[in-house]
């Protein structure tokens, strides 16, 4: 028996081709775009990376976001996560409206509200794990929380390799890492950029699981892109995109 | 935190901080010994002048400040003329002569008996006075430098002198020669550079300078305060341009090399610029990591710039015991500063650049 099958349906089931998910009870999106475009330019020529997206992400919700590449699935992430600027439409994330923010506000937003996770890891290569997780709580300005850093680094089975830097960790520890620096300051919500692109079946299961134990034990509120079609069923919906729009939003089963 | 960031990020390259450190520890060492090594030899010359015992010196008109480069148009009977003013206890008539074979010098033609009695006398370490025409006194510094020990021949102005004595340094020259042999050499019998005036007492140095001014017109009368004043880099004509030259030639070589290796940093740690942008760093807080990781390295460089002056001042002085290099505490400090001052600009554009990369740009950067 795969570890997906042991994942219970979602509660609800919808269909939305504008990946809203009508179903849920009424509460305010953490994370909402409307006619979302991103352009980026090459030479004189514009290329839409996004079309106006619609999007809507509730508390505590898991998302997948699934395409081909070059669908703006990237784009996407990078826009509702603050690190690159919409070229119009509305970005909201927490009753934030991003297109309205400088680039300092943003980052500040970022910093506060924001965890990212990347398909490379990203981590710094001079420190060691507990340097990479330390240096997201320096950055967010609280210093170093010994228990709040304790409890994070045990929920991801750390223990053990924080003394360790990147280059004498697998792809899985790394990752993890990578997990614990992106929720030690408790963000809003979590972005994954392909977390598992770079890793094994194994190890992608581990990274997927520990995904869902902080969704579901956390209630952090996850969206996560990935092209594999077996990491959907971690999640409680699935958003599908081609051609930089969303195409449906179904719940994953 | 910030501190673990950047010492493990300069140890994470560290022939690139190496190379740093020494470019700075370079330009240090370089302000420090140009500016030892220009006031030691003032100020060692200054010691030495006050070391001849006089309170006033007498120059031909429009004399050069500078001893030796004036040659010797007074003649040496102003000496006898100067010895019946008032408050003259004793005149030193001293002729004063360039050598430039081997590096430049200045030799000391002295009369032994007026020159002991302005100066109180040498200090022997080797060998007796003056005995012969031919005889030279070379004091230990000298000897040193030379490799002179009594009994030596030496060859100075195509002439062949006897080494008659080692002398305590400090009295005016590094070489004495008898005054007569000196003119005629140079042809320049009878004829002096300089008299050497002790007071009868100090306090009528004023006095004495008037009478001499009156006795001989047009002459350059100098209290030794004054004479000894000149002797800073500030009063003498280019010595502090080139003073200051050096010290931009040294902080150029510091700056473009905190420049480019700053600049290196900064394209390949472009991926680690992403990461903490997207972990909330702001432009000012990824300036401050570039400036602060620069300054550490300038103290690193500074440190080792200290250390690597005393050890090339003691080479220098082992090849060339006449040289005198003053490496002060205040000019230390001052090297610093000017290296840090410059390490800040010449990180600055690559922490700018740095501040300003596009986050998903430096994400994706390979």
């Amino acid at each position: 028996m795969t570890i997906a099958a042991t994942i219970p349906a979602p509660l609800v089931a919808t269909q939305g081709a504008d990946g809203r998910n009508p179903g849920k009870r009424s509460v305010e999106p953490i994370l909402k775009t409307e006619n979302l475009w991103k352009l980026y330019h090459a030479g004189k020529v514009e290329v839409p990376a996004l079309r106006g997206v619609n999007f809507e992400v509730q508390p505590g919700e898991s998302v997948a976001v699934m395409g081909p590449s070059g669908c703006g699935k990237s784009s996407l992430l990078y826009v509702i996560g603050g690190l690159a600027k919409a070229s119009r439409g509305k970005v909201l994330v927490d009753g934030n409206d991003l297109t309205e923010l400088s680039d300092a506000a943003r980052t500040k937003l970022r910093r506060s509200k924001i965890g990212f996770v990347f398909q490379r890891f990203n981590l710094l290569p001079t420190l060691t794990a507990k340097g990479n997780i330390a240096i997201a709580q320096y950055i967010h300005g609280d210093g170093f929380d010994p228990h709040r850093f304790d409890v994070v680094t045990k929920m991801l089975g750390l223990d053990g390799r924080l003394s360790h830097k990147p280059s004498e960790m697998s792809g899985g520890e790394q990752q993890r890492v990578a997990i614990a620096r992106a929720i030690i300051n408790e963000p809003k919500i979590l972005l994954a950029d392909e977390p598992t692109g770079n890793l094994d079946t194994r190890n992608s299961e581990i990274v997927l699981q520990m995904l869902r134990q902080l969704n579901k034990d956390l209630g952090q509120t996850v969206v996560m892109i990935t092209h594999n079609p077996e990491a959907v069923t971690y999640f409680d919906r699935v958003v599908h995109m081609r051609d930089g729009v969303i195409v449906d939003g179904v719940p994953a089963d | 935190m910030m501190g673990e960031l950047i010492v493990r990020n300069l140890f994470h390259r560290p022939v690139r901080t190496f190379i740093g450190i020494l470019a700075i520890a370079v330009e240090v060492s370089l302000v420090v010994l140009v500016v030892g090594l220009v006031t030691g030899l003032l100020a060692e010359t200054a010691k030495r002048i006050e070391g001849v015992g006089a309170d006033i010196v007498v120059q031909p008109p429009a004399a050069s400040i500078l001893l030796g480069f004036s040659g010797a148009p007074m003649p040496i009977k102003i000496a006898d003329k100067l010895k019946e003013l008032k408050y003259v206890q004793d005149v030193a008539p001293t002729l004063l002569q360039s050598n430039s074979a081997g590096g430049v010098e200045v030799i000391y033609g002295i009369d032994p008996e007026s020159f002991r009695a302005v100066s109180g006398g040498f200090v022997f370490l080797a060998g007796h006075d003056f005995e012969r025409p031919n005889d030279i006194l070379v004091d230990d510094w000298a000897a040193r430098a030379k490799k002179l020990k009594v009994g030596d021949t030496y060859n100075l102005f195509n002439n062949d002198w006897h080494v008659a004595g080692i002398v305590e340094h400090g009295k005016g020259a590094r070489v004495f020669v008898p005054i007569t042999t000196l003119q005629d050499l140079i042809g320049a019998k009878d004829k002096a550079s300089i008299f050497w005036i002790k007071c009868t007492r100090p306090e009528h140095t004023e006095d004495l300078m008037a009478d001499i001014g009156r006795e001989l017109p047009g002459y350059t009368v100098r209290p030794i305060k004054e004479m000894l004043s000149i002797y800073t880099s500030t009063n003498i004509p280019g010595l502090q341009i080139f003073i200051d030259a050096m010290i931009a030639l040294a902080v150029s070589i510091g700056l473009l090399v905190i420049f480019l290796t700053m600049y290196t940093t900064v394209i390949e740690r472009t991926r680690d610029i992403g990461v903490l942008k997207s972990l909330g760093a702001n432009a000012p807080f990824i300036v401050r990591t570039l400036l602060m990781e620069s300054a550490l390295l300038c103290l690193g460089g500074i440190a080792a710039g200290v250390g690597l002056s005393y050890v090339a001042r003691s080479v220098f002085l082992q090849i060339f015991p006449t040289l005198s290099i003053r490496i002060t505490t205040e000019w230390i400090v001052r090297a610093g500063v000017i290296a840090l001052v410059g390490t800040v600009i010449g990180a600055s554009y690559p922490a700018w650049v740095a501040s300003k990369k596009d986050a998903v740009e430096a994400l994706t950067f390979d």
